[in-house]
C-alpha cells in the first residue's frame, strides 16, 4: 500500500492506494499517530483503495475516535465495494464519508 | 547492507604506498647529497692537480728564464775588472731587468742600479740571505716571485749566479719584465690543456687581465667573462658563471700570475646524475615489487579471508542458520570460523526451542478456544423443531471466530456467529470475552437487540486496543419459528425459504460491538417456516483468497447453497468448507472459517403459525 501524506497546517490528507489489511494497517497506524497531533481536520482518501479488512477498520474507527475528541474526520472517494465494507459492519453510520 | 568505511586492503595500500614513497624519497635525497658531496671532492682534486700542474710549469719557465739572463749578465761582468752602479745601469737596460746588484765575497752589495743599495748586507734578510749560499760552494740560486724583505708591497724575483772573481751577481725581476718573455711559453703549455671534457685553465696576470684562455678575450679583464676572484680565497672550490656556463672553479697565484681552473658543473655532476639516475630507476623497480608483494600477501591472508566469512555472516543474517563458516587457513581464522559455527549452532538450538513452545501454546489456546465453543452434534438430540450444525475453521495462527447457541428459555435458540478483529492471541482473548458477555446477557432475558446494546458497552470498557467484533445472533422461537435478530456490523447471512432458493438477508446492519459506546441497536424480525434454513458465515468463507488473489465471494457461496438444496445442515457445512478448499488451493488459508448453519423442522404438533 502507498500511503501520501500531506499535512497543510492543521489539515491532515491521507490517500491511500492498495490494499488496506492485516499486513499494511500498522503503516496507516503508524502515520497517523505520527502526525495526527494538532490535526482538526482530517481527510483520508480512499480512490485508490482495492480493498479493506477488519484490520483496516480498526485502525479507521481509531481515527475516528481520536478525531471525535480534537475535530472532524472525513472520508472521500469511497468506492463500491468499500462503501459495502462500511455498510455491512455499520461503519457507515459513524463515519463522514463525502 | 553495506557499511562505510574504508576498506582494510585500501586503508592499507595507502599506508604502505606513503611508507614506500617516503623510504624512496630518503634514499634519494641522501643519494643525491652524498653524490653530491663525491663529485665536489672530486673536482675539487681535478682542478687542484691541474693547477698544481701548471703552476709548477710556469715557475719553471720563469727559473728558466731568469736564470738564462742572469748567466748573460755574469758572463759580462766576469770580462771586466771593475765595476760601478752606472756600469750595472747600463747592462739592466740591456737585458730590459729592472735591478741588478754586485756582492762582494763579505756579501755586501758593492754595486747596484739602486745605488742606494750599495752596502747593503745580504746576509741581514731571511730572503736576501738566501743568496749567501753562493759564496760557497753552490753556482746558482733562483726564487720564487715574492715579496720583498724591506717593503713587502713591493714583489720581485730573484736569481743570483757567482762570478768567477768571487762574490756573485743578482738579478731582480718584475713581473711585467717577465711577463713579455714568458707569455707565450705559458700560453702554448696551458692552452690545450683539458681538464675533464670541457674543462680549461685560464691564465691571468698580476692585474687580472687574460693571458691565456682557450674561450678568447686575451688582455680583456677577467670580469668580462665572468670571472671575480676577489670573492673567493686561492684553492678554494667555488661556482661562477663564466662565459655563460655554470662552473666550478678554483685558482692559484704562481709567479705573479694567477691560474684559473673551471670545469662546467654540468660535466662534474654528470657522474652523480648518472649513479642518482641509475639507482632511482632501481629502487623504483625495488619498491614497486616490494609493494605488490606486501599487498597481494595481506590481500590473499586476511582480506579474502574476511570476505570469506563476511559472505556466510551475510547468509546467515539473511537467515540461512545452516550455512557454515570454513576458513581454516591460519589459526586466527579457524578460532573466530569455530567462533561463529557455535553461537549459529546455539542460536539455532534457542530459536528452534522458542518455536517449539510457541507452537505448543498456540496449539493449546487453539484447543481452548474450540473447547469454549459447543463441538456435540447433534447438542440437543431431544428437540426435533430444528437441527443446527456449525463449524470452525481456524487458520494456522489462532483467530477470532466464533460462533455459539444456547437456550435463553426453554421454547428460545439462542444462536449466534462473531468475527473478533485482528488475530492472535489477543484476538482469541477478546473472543472469549465477548462470547461470554454476550451469554450473560441474553440468558438474563433480554431481547436480542437489547443483548447487543449492553455487551456493546460492556465490551468498550477499557478496550484500549481498539478491538472490535462482528456479530449476528437470532432469538429462534422453537415453538414458532419466529426468529428476532440484530446485527452488529456482520456479514449478511443466507435464508432459504422451504419453497425457494437461498437469499442474503440484507437489512440495515448497526456498527461493530466494542467499536463505539453508545450505540444502540435495532430488533429485527424474520419468520421461518418448517424446512427452512438459515446460514451464518465469516467473511474467511466470502473472502477466501486463490493465488490469482481472486475472492470465493457471495456469488459462488449463494451458488453453492442453492445447488444443494437436499443437503442437511451437516453436510451443508461440509459442502461449503470443501469448496472453499478446492478454490484456494494452494493459496495459504489467512482467515478462520466459521459458519453456522440452522434448519427449522417446525413443531410436531403442527401450530396455525406454521400452516398458515
Amino acid at each position: 500500500m502507498i500511503i501520501d501524506k500531506q499535512l497543510n497546517g492543521s489539515e491532515l490528507i491521507l490517500s491511500l492506494t492498495g490494499r488496506l489489511d492485516t499486513t499494511t494497517a500498522p503503516e496507516l497506524e503508524a502515520v497517523i499517530k505520527e502526525n495526527i497531533i494538532g490535526v482538526t481536520n482530517l481527510v483520508m482518501d480512499f480512490a485508490g483503495l482495492e480493498y479493506l479488512s477488519s484490520a483496516g477498520l480498526r485502525v479507521i474507527l481509531s481515527a475516528q475516535k481520536t478525531m471525535n475528541k480534537q475535530g472532524e474526520m472525513v472520508i472521500r472517494n469511497v468506492n463500491e465495494t468499500i462503501n459495502e465494507v462500511f455498510e455491512i459492519t455499520g461503519f457507515i453510520d459513524i463515519l463522514t464519508i463525502e | 547492507m553495506k557499511n562505510k568505511g574504508q576498506k582494510i586492503s585500501q586503508a592499507f595500500q595507502r599506508w604502505l604506498l606513503a611508507l614506500v614513497a617516503i623510504a624512496f624519497l630518503t634514499s634519494t635525497a641522501f643519494l643525491w647529497f652524498s653524490q653530491t658531496r663525491l663529485s665536489e671532492d672530486n673536482t675539487h682534486n681535478l682542478l687542484k692537480l691541474n693547477i698544481l700542474d701548471v703552476e709548477q710549469d710556469i715557475k719553471d719557465l720563469s727559473d728558466e728564464n731568469l736564470l738564462k739572463v742572469t748567466h748573460r749578465i755574469a758572463k759580462e761582468l766576469n770580462k771586466k775588472d771593475s765595476v760601478s752602479s752606472f756600469d750595472l745601469m747600463v747592462l739592466a737596460d740591456k737585458h730590459s731587468v729592472p735591478e741588478i746588484n754586485l756582492i762582494d765575497t763579505n756579501g755586501i752589495i758593492s754595486a747596484s742600479t739602486f745605488p742606494n743599495f750599495v752596502g747593503f748586507d745580504m746576509s741581514s734578510g731571511t730572503q736576501s740571505g738566501a743568496f749567501m749560499v753562493l759564496l760557497e760552494e753552490q753556482n746558482e740560486l733562483v726564487q720564487s716571485y715574492q715579496p720583498l724583505t724591506y717593503d713587502e708591497n713591493i714583489w720581485r724575483k730573484y736569481a743570483g749566479v757567482a762570478l768567477k772573481n768571487g762574490g756573485f751577481v743578482q738579478v731582480g725581476y718584475d713581473s711585467y719584465s717577465f711577463y713579455e718573455d714568458i707569455s707565450n711559453k705559458i700560453t702554448q703549455s696551458t692552452r690545450n690543456r683539458h681538464i675533464g671534457e670541457n674543462g680549461s685553465i685560464i691564465v691571468a696576470d698580476e692585474r687580472l687581465n687574460i693571458v691565456s684562455n682557450r674561450g678568447g678575450y686575451v688582455g680583456s679583464e677577467l670580469s668580462t667573462i665572468g670571472i671575480d676572484l676577489d670573492n673567493f680565497a686561492p684553492e678554494t672550490l667555488f661556482t661562477v658563471t663564466v662565459q655563460s656556463v655554470p662552473s666550478y672553479c678554483m685558482y692559484a697565484i704562481s709567479e705573479g700570475f694567477h691560474i684559473i681552473a673551471v670545469i662546467p658543473q654540468s660535466e662534474a655532476v654528470l657522474s652523480r646524475n648518472v649513479s642518482v639516475g641509475i639507482t632511482t630507476v632501481m629502487e623504483v623497480l625495488i619498491f614497486a615489487a616490494l609493494f605488490l608483494l606486501i599487498y597481494y600477501l595481506i590481500k590473499k591472508l586476511v582480506v579474502n579471508n574476511i570476505e570469506r566469512i563476511n559472505d556466510s555472516l551475510a547468509k546467515i543474517t539473511d537467515g540461512d542458520l545452516n550455512e557454515v563458516v570454513d576458513v581454516r587457513s591460519h589459526m586466527e581464522f579457524a578460532n573466530l570460523s569455530d567462533d561463529i559455527n557455535s553461537t549459529v549452532d546455539t542460536l539455532k538450538k534457542y530459536i528452534a526451542d522458542a518455536a517449539a513452545r510457541i507452537d505448543a501454546e498456540l496449539a493449546f489456546a487453539k484447543a481452548i478456544q474450540h473447547s469454549a465453543l459447543p463441538s456435540v452434534f447433534p447438542p440437543y438430540p431431544n428437540r426435533k423443531e430444528f437441527d443446527i450444525w456449525a463449524t470452525m475453521d481456524t487458520a494456522k495462527e489462532v483467530g477470532g471466530d466464533f460462533y455459539d447457541f444456547y437456550f435463553v428459555n426453554e421454547d428460545t435458540l439462542a444462536f449466534l456467529i462473531a468475527d473478533v478483529s485482528g488475530k492472535g492471541i489477543p484476538a482469541a482473548m477478546f473472543m472469549m470475552n465477548a462470547k461470554a458477555v454476550l451469554k450473560s446477557y441474553a440468558e438474563s432475558g433480554l431481547e436480542v437487540n437489547k443483548t447487543f446494546t449492553l455487551a456493546n458497552e460492556k465490551l468498550c470498557e477499557g478496550n484500549e486496543a481498539g478491538m472490535f467484533v462482528t456479530a449476528w445472533m437470532g432469538f429462534l422461537n422453537t415453538k414458532t419459528g419466529e426468529v428476532t435478530f440484530a446485527n452488529a456490523g456482520h456479514n449478511p447471512p443466507l435464508v432459504r425459504h422451504a419453497d425457494g432458493s437461498f437469499e442474503y438477508l440484507k437489512v440495515r446492519a448497526g456498527f461493530v460491538l466494542a467499536g463505539m459506546e453508545g450505540v444502540k441497536y435495532r430488533k429485527n424480525e424474520l419468520q421461518l417456516a418448517a424446512n427452512d434454513v438459515i446460514y451464518l458465515y465469516t467473511d474467511g468463507v466470502t473472502e477466501a483468497t486463490n493465488i490469482n488473489d481472486e475472492l470465493y465471494g457471495e456469488v459462488r457461496l449463494l451458488d453453492l447453497l442453492n445447488a444443494h438444496k437436499d443437503a442437511t445442515m451437516e453436510e451443508l457445512c461440509k459442502l461449503v468448507l470443501d469448496d472453499v478448499f478446492a478454490f484456494t488451493g494452494e493459496a495459504p488459508q489467512f482467515d478462520d472459517i466459521t459458519m453456522v448453519a440452522l434448519k427449522y423442522n417446525g413443531t410436531s404438533e403442527p401450530t396455525e403459525e406454521v400452516q398458515s
